[in-house]
């Protein structure tokens, strides 16, 4: 029976699955900040972990990534087991939410170090190409503690790349900087998943997850919610959408699942009015809201996510 | 080995870009010991007796009455000891200041006064001891005067001391007839001068006597000269403070290096760098190791540039070249090896800070880092083996100045190096389960 059983589950990670918790409990005395989450990373995809601060998104990445030991549930890393195995988290690379660099080192000097850390071969020649691409190639001499909070950023990501892991895991790599800088790091994820990596990113801005994941999963005090694309999540929990229609200075909402639709028939019966002479009922304004990520929040929790 | 020395370089180009690092580890180390050699050059008075070790090789009333004086005087602290060797080797040891031979050749008692050799004792100091050199030297002339009014006071010692001395004159062939009748002279007013001879005019007579002994000149007639004999004499050029301190600057700039990299650690855990290293695939061995050989490799230039100061600037010279290269490194390895234990075993910033810092202090300091070893009262002395600082200066006087032979360099380096390698698998193994997990 157990033996079937181990057979089984095996069975359940399909071949393309690059990372798989399962039932992942961790506490920190009386906190706890992982309560049973499950999820599954598949190759080439950007995973989202949409939660609000403190939903336990950076301890299932210390977990995923084996520097810090579940109290119960399984890791596995590509099929090769737990990451707590350096030959498997080889595969892995990581920037944490922290910027984790050496102030005092060059962008060059603190991508050679780590490079050198893996024996990446031809080092020098990897850390030139990585530095173009995060675009610090024109502050690769600079002291990482003259950077600007986006530089920081980008050259934290760059340190998980340097030994080219299939996974990348990217821990809230926005967290304090400005809107430009942003979008060049959004961007960049796009890359890396164009170019063949699987991404596992968290964050708690819900318009990141919903422009660059191929999947998201939605946490909140340590447990998994819901999994699935933006539009699967938006149409298992997010609702209608509501039309709103301004006549004379007046709003009235109309709750729908065909927004497009709706618009159209308000259009119809504006032209309708207007033939049979009837004035003073003109359209004058015309909003769609359709429900997104914070709408599926909203409905799973109860919470707003930006409280 | 390439992680290892990645490490390495990366912890040598933090400690230089670290102006407080910098400073404890290079600049400091220099200044105390210029300081302190200047401070000790200008004589030492501690009001601490000094020790002497005392060889009492004659029988004779002289030599007991030396002895016995010594050992009343305020000013020493004496022990007897049996052969020149032994009292030579505690004064190498630094267990005593310096050793005072009393020759068999005093057992001619006052004849050798008169027949111009006049009495002869020997004196082995400790080199970097010249100050305490010339004290000595004046002491013993004062005594072995003080012995003469008991000696004129014994009258069949005094005649037989004037027959022979008369006989040694009228014999002696280096003598002109001028000297030979200048000598008789003497004698003959000698034996008119012992009657009223007192102890003050003694003491008098003593001190003048003495410096004519300090001196060192031999004149052709000094009644007592006393021979100060330093222990690794070097042809033309006196041992200066400076021998002393700056192996007590290197002792500072181990404690700088100790200090930087005793927090490397616990920077790297606070910064979060440490969950790169840990995710990177290398083991606490790797990790602890590169460190060490960056602490290491900054205790080497420490020394390299404090004894760079030293022949530069202050004239010393190096008696065991090669043996001194062994001995810095054992240092340097030892102080690498103690870095790495606690570095493991701090888990915050302040702890390796206070504790780290603190307990360097307190090492150094009964090391020998600023109150030399000599100058210490015994029971400092005693403690100070448990410092790992007492080792690294020993084992690097001993080939810098003192010139020990090389089988007395080997506890100190034996001690070193299992300090270093102590602390170095303490170091890895208290790493081990943060970094495994
Ligand atoms: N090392 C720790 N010690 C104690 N509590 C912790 C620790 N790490 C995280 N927590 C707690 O666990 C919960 C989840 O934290 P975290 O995983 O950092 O959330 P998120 O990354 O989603 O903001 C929080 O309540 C946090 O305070
Ligand atoms: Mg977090």
């Amino acid at each position: 029976m157990m033996r079937r059983n181990t057979q089984s589950s095996c069975v359940h990670y399909p071949s393309q699955s690059v990372l798989s918790l399962r039932d992942i409990h961790r506490r920190f005395g009386h906190t706890i900040a992982v309560d049973g989450l499950t999820l599954e990373v598949r190759a080439g995809e950007v995973f989202g972990l949409l939660g609000p601060n403190g939903a336990g998104k950076s301890t299932t990445i210390a977990i995923a990534t084996g520097l810090l030991a579940p109290d119960a549930g399984a890791v596995d890393l590509l099929g090769l087991g737990s990451p707590a195995n350096p030959k498997v988290r080889m595969h892995l690379g990581l920037a944490p939410q922290e910027i984790t660099l050496y102030a005092e080192l060059t962008a060059r000097e603190n991508l050679r170090f780590f490079a050198d850390l893996y024996g990446v071969s031809n080092a020098r020649a990897r850390v030139d190409d990585l530095l173009a691409l995060v675009e610090l190639d024109a502050r690769a001499t600079d002291r990482v503690a003259t950077f600007s909070g986006g530089m920081k950023r980008r050259l934290n990501l760059a340190a998980a790349l340097v030994h080219d892991p299939k996974l990348v895991l990217l821990d809230e790599p926005t967290a304090g900087v400005d809107p430009q800088s942003r979008n060049r790091i959004l961007e960049l994820v796009r890359r890396l998943a164009s170019e063949g990596k699987t991404i596992l990113y968290t964050t708690h801005y819900m318009e990141e997850a919903a422009k660059i994941c191929d999947r998201v999963g939605i946490v909140d005090h340590g447990r998994m919610l819901d999994v699935g694309t933006v539009a699967d999540l938006i149409a298992r929990h997010g609702g209608q959408s509501a039309v709103t229609v301004e006549r004379d200075g007046a709003e009235e909402r109309i709750l729908t699942a065909d927004p497009v639709a709706e618009v159209a028939r308000q259009f119809a019966r504006a032209n309708s009015d207007r033939e049979r002479g009837e004035v003073g009922r003109e359209v004058t304004g015309l909003r769609i809201e359709r429900p997104d990520l914070e709408t599926v929040f909203l409905s799973l929790t109860g919470r707003s996510l930006r409280e | 080995m390439r992680a290892i020395f990645a490490i390495a370089r990366k912890d040598l180009r933090l400690l230089l870009r670290d102006k407080g690092d910098v400073f404890f580890t290079f600049v400091f180390p220099v200044v105390i010991a210029i300081l302190f050699g200047f401070v000790f050059g200008g004589g030492s008075n501690s009001g601490s007796k000094l020790e002497l070790a005392v060889v009492r090789e004659s029988d004779s009333v002289l030599a007991l009455g030396i002895e016995e004086d010594l050992a009343n005087d305020a000013a020493f602290e004496t022990t007897a000891f049996p052969t020149r060797d032994a009292a030579a080797d505690a004064v190498r040891a630094g267990k005593v200041t310096a050793a005072v031979i009393l020759p068999k050749s005093l057992d001619s008692g006052l004849e050798g006064l008169f027949s111009g050799q006049g009495i002869a004792i020997d004196a082995v100091v400790d080199p970097s001891r010249r100050a305490e050199a010339g004290l000595i030297q004046g002491k013993l002339n004062e005594l072995a005067f003080r012995q003469f009014p008991k000696l004129f006071a014994n009258g069949d010692e005094m005649k037989r001391a004037f027959s022979a001395a008369r006989t040694s004159i009228a014999s002696a062939r280096g003598m002109s007839p001028t000297q030979k009748l200048l000598g008789a002279g003497m004698i003959t007013a000698a034996e008119s001068f012992t009657s009223s001879i007192g102890d003050e005019d003694a003491s008098t007579n003593a001190s003048g006597g003495g410096a004519n002994g300090a001196a060192g000149n031999t004149a052709d007639f000094t009644p007592i000269r006393v021979k100060v004999e330093e222990l690794a004499p070097r042809a033309g050029r006196p041992r200066a403070s400076f021998d002393v301190t700056f192996p007590q600057g290197i002792v500072w700039g181990l404690a700088g290096c100790f200090g930087a990299f005793a927090s490397s650690l616990v920077t790297e855990r606070a910064r979060g760098t440490l969950d790169r290293l840990r995710l990177a695939p290398i083991t606490a061995f790797h990790l602890i190791s590169g460190k060490a050989i960056a602490c290491l490799v900054a205790g080497l230039l420490v020394q390299a540039l404090v004894f760079a100061v030293a022949l530069t600037f202050f004239g010393s010279q190096i008696a065991q070249p090669a043996m001194l290269v062994v001995a810095c490194f054992a240092a340097a390895f030892a102080f690498a090896g103690l870095a790495m234990a606690l570095a493991a075993f701090c888990r915050t910033e302040a702890e390796a800070n206070g504790a780290g810092r603190g307990a360097i202090l307190i090492l150094a300091l009964i090391g020998g880092g600023t109150i030399p070893l000599f100058f210490m009262p015994p029971f400092l002395r005693t403690l100070s083996y448990g410092s790992p600082f007492r080792w690294a200066v020993a084992a690097i006087e001993g080939p810098f100045w003192r010139d020990t032979p090389v089988s007395e360099q080997v506890v100190p380096l034996v001690v070193l190096i299992a300090i270093g390698f102590l602390g170095w698998i303490i170091g890895a193994r208290a790493l081990w389960r943060p970094f495994a997990r």
